[in-house]
């Protein structure tokens, strides 16, 4: 039984969450519903005589889309290598800015800047600067006899995607680099000398001290950027909005094809349930294996 | 002394070669951003780029703010972001005080855990329901859609951010205010706020640069060049000025700039509290 005290707190503390609970009923959670029941629907705003109950034909139509398996392939390629090309700068950048060397916080400002610029941005920028014929990178590339004429990066179907990558992890490292940061300065100092004491190396106290401790903040990054990166729309839509001939397009932009061009709600509700319920489930297992872990 | 002067030595240069290599990876797009803003058309489209300016020139910064409607597009997303920094930083103040010290009932746990969800709900996928509730409630074209939108999705990581700043202040503080007679909301504001200053100023920080950045609402909810925002006009530039790419990096320039200017001043405090709330809470 509560007391009357703890009844009044707790009646405060549900006001305190009213409105942000308010937000996520009506904008998360009731949007997140319709998805699911409208991916049962026929509702093709440009053909509105079919509507009514669809049963799995959104579904069916999605996946045998031809492109399906395109976007399903580009999604996993995309975001295996964004997450891992991420995670390496990061770590690569953290260690070094952890170094007691001078200028460090200098450093840090610049290596954090790509991360504050708005991806719109980052896009064109690069886009301009990969463009082939007055690009500065294929210029250099050519100067340093890399290539021998200038190459569409963004323009040919083996190596659009590919920069994009290359383009993503540049703007999305530096939040690997923060968050690492603070895991190594947690690290101990004492624990760490008295390694070097009983004759630990370097490596040796890299692999045995520093990552075990990385362990928890570098599975929450990696798990976290996953989902971000898997569902990213603007990076790629705004460089080659999936082209040339599909060959950079990812499930988001699909999903928005589908609804913002074709105007079919139902195949685009189809599609994304599936991804969500994808995610949903690797955020369950996730949640789960993470709280049995510290229980134990 | 954990390893030998030499080997410090040969350590050391490797860090300040690696940060220097990062440094350029970072900031190369950047100073080549402003230097094609300032150089006139015949340089900007030559076959030997190079970072020397033979004849710098404002005339696309000028172009940008007299020809277009960049100023437009600015003023909106000043608006739009400063709105939902403030309404974000308020409810996630009260929310995740409620997290930080009202865990214990079992309403405000479910509410983290919605919370903690709803960071992993993708906007794309929500795309299409909330760009058809926007349509029925007669938002489209309006900014208190992109009000609502990027404030609900800001509030989740504000809230966690402020959960772990009060998480690190004791309670017996709260405790004395209270003896002495102030209500919960007088001790948030009197007692617990000041002394979170940083971390009020890195959650503002955060929910102003998503705003800021933010693209695909913008571009799905608003198609008048009234109330259009920073980051999807620029991208219909592109359209506009086809091969103006010096126009494009003066407003490029233009709308980066505040950002990278108000984050350098406050970068301790982003730091410190995407660190403290994000990751460890």
């Amino acid at each position: 039984m509560l007391t009357l005290r703890e009844k009044r707190i707790r009646l405060v503390a549900y006001y305190f969450v009213l409105p942000a609970f308010a937000f996520f009923l009506l904008l998360n959670a009731y949007p997140l519903i319709t998805v699911v029941w409208d991916s049962f629907q026929f509702k093709n705003m440009l053909n509105a005589t079919q509507t009514g109950f669809a049963h799995l034909a959104n579904y069916r139509e999605v996946l045998s889309n031809e492109y399906f398996l395109t976007a399903l392939r580009n999604t996993i390629i995309w975001t295996l290598l964004s997450v891992t090309g991420e995670y390496i700068l990061g770590l690569s950048s953290a260690i070094a800015l952890n170094q007691p060397i001078r200028g460090r916080t200098l450093f840090r400002g610049i290596i954090i800047i790509p991360w504050v610029v708005p991806i719109v941005i980052a896009g064109m920028t690069w886009t301009w600067m990969l463009a082939p014929d007055y690009g500065v990178i294929n210029y250099w590339l050519i100067q340093l006899g890399v290539i021998d004429k200038p190459y569409y990066w963004l323009g040919e179907m083996n190596t659009a995607l590919f920069t994009i990558v290359f383009v993503n992890i540049w703007r999305s490292f530096p939040f690997f680099t923060i968050s690492l940061l603070a895991g190594l300065q947690t690290v101990s100092k004492e624990v760490m000398e008295a390694a070097a004491i009983d004759g630990a190396g370097i490596r040796v106290r890299f692999f045995y001290i520093v990552l075990p401790q990385l362990k928890t903040i570098s599975l929450t990054l990696i798990f976290v950027h996953l989902i971000w990166t898997a569902i990213n729309f603007d990076f790629i839509w705004i460089m080659t909005q999936g082209g040339p001939l599909y060959s950079s397009e990812t499930l988001p932009i699909q999903i928005y094809r589908y609804a913002m061009e074709d105007y079919n709600f139902g195949n685009a509700s189809a599609l994304s349930s599936m991804m969500l319920g994808v995610m949903m489930t690797a955020f369950i297992m996730y949640y789960v294996i993470n709280s049995r872990k510290s229980k134990n | 002394m954990l390893i030998s002067k030499r080997k410090q030595w040969i350590v050391q240069s490797i860090t300040y070669i690696v940060l220097i290599g990062f440094s350029f990876y970072c900031l190369f797009p950047f100073l080549w951003m402003v230097v094609t803003s300032l150089k006139p058309d015949n340089e900007i489209r030559t076959l030997t780029p190079s970072f020397l300016i033979q004849h710098p020139t404002i005339e696309h910064f000028i172009n940008v703010l007299t020809g277009s409607s960049f100023l437009t597009f600015f003023k909106n997303s000043v608006y739009v972001s400063l709105v939902v920094t403030a309404a974000s930083l308020i409810i996630s103040i009260f929310a995740g005080y409620a997290l930080s010290r009202f865990v214990r009932f079992r309403g405000v746990k479910l509410f983290g855990v919605a919370m903690l969800l709803s960071q992993m709900i993708p906007g794309v996928l929500l795309l299409i329901p909330l760009y058809l509730t926007m349509k029925e409630l007669h938002l489209i074209n309006t900014y208190n859609s992109l009000i609502l939108a990027y404030t609900t999705f800001t509030v989740p990581l504000c809230t966690f951010m402020m959960k772990g700043f009060f998480d690190s202040i004791p309670i017996d503080m709260e405790e004395s205010a209270e003896i002495d007679g102030c209500t919960r909301v007088g001790t948030i504001f009197r007692i617990l706020l000041p002394v979170s200053l940083p971390s009020l100023v890195s959650t503002s920080m955060f929910g102003f640069l998503n705003s800021w950045n933010e693209f695909m609402f913008g571009f799905v909810f608003i198609n008048d060049e009234q109330h259009r925002t920073l980051t999807p006009g620029i991208y219909l530039f592109k359209g506009l000025y086809q091969t103006d790419w010096g126009s494009m990096m003066a407003s490029s320039v233009l709308s980066v700039l505040p950002v990278v200017i108000m984050f350098l001043f406050l970068q301790r405090f982003l730091v410190e509290g995407m660190t403290a709330g994000a990751v460890k809470g």
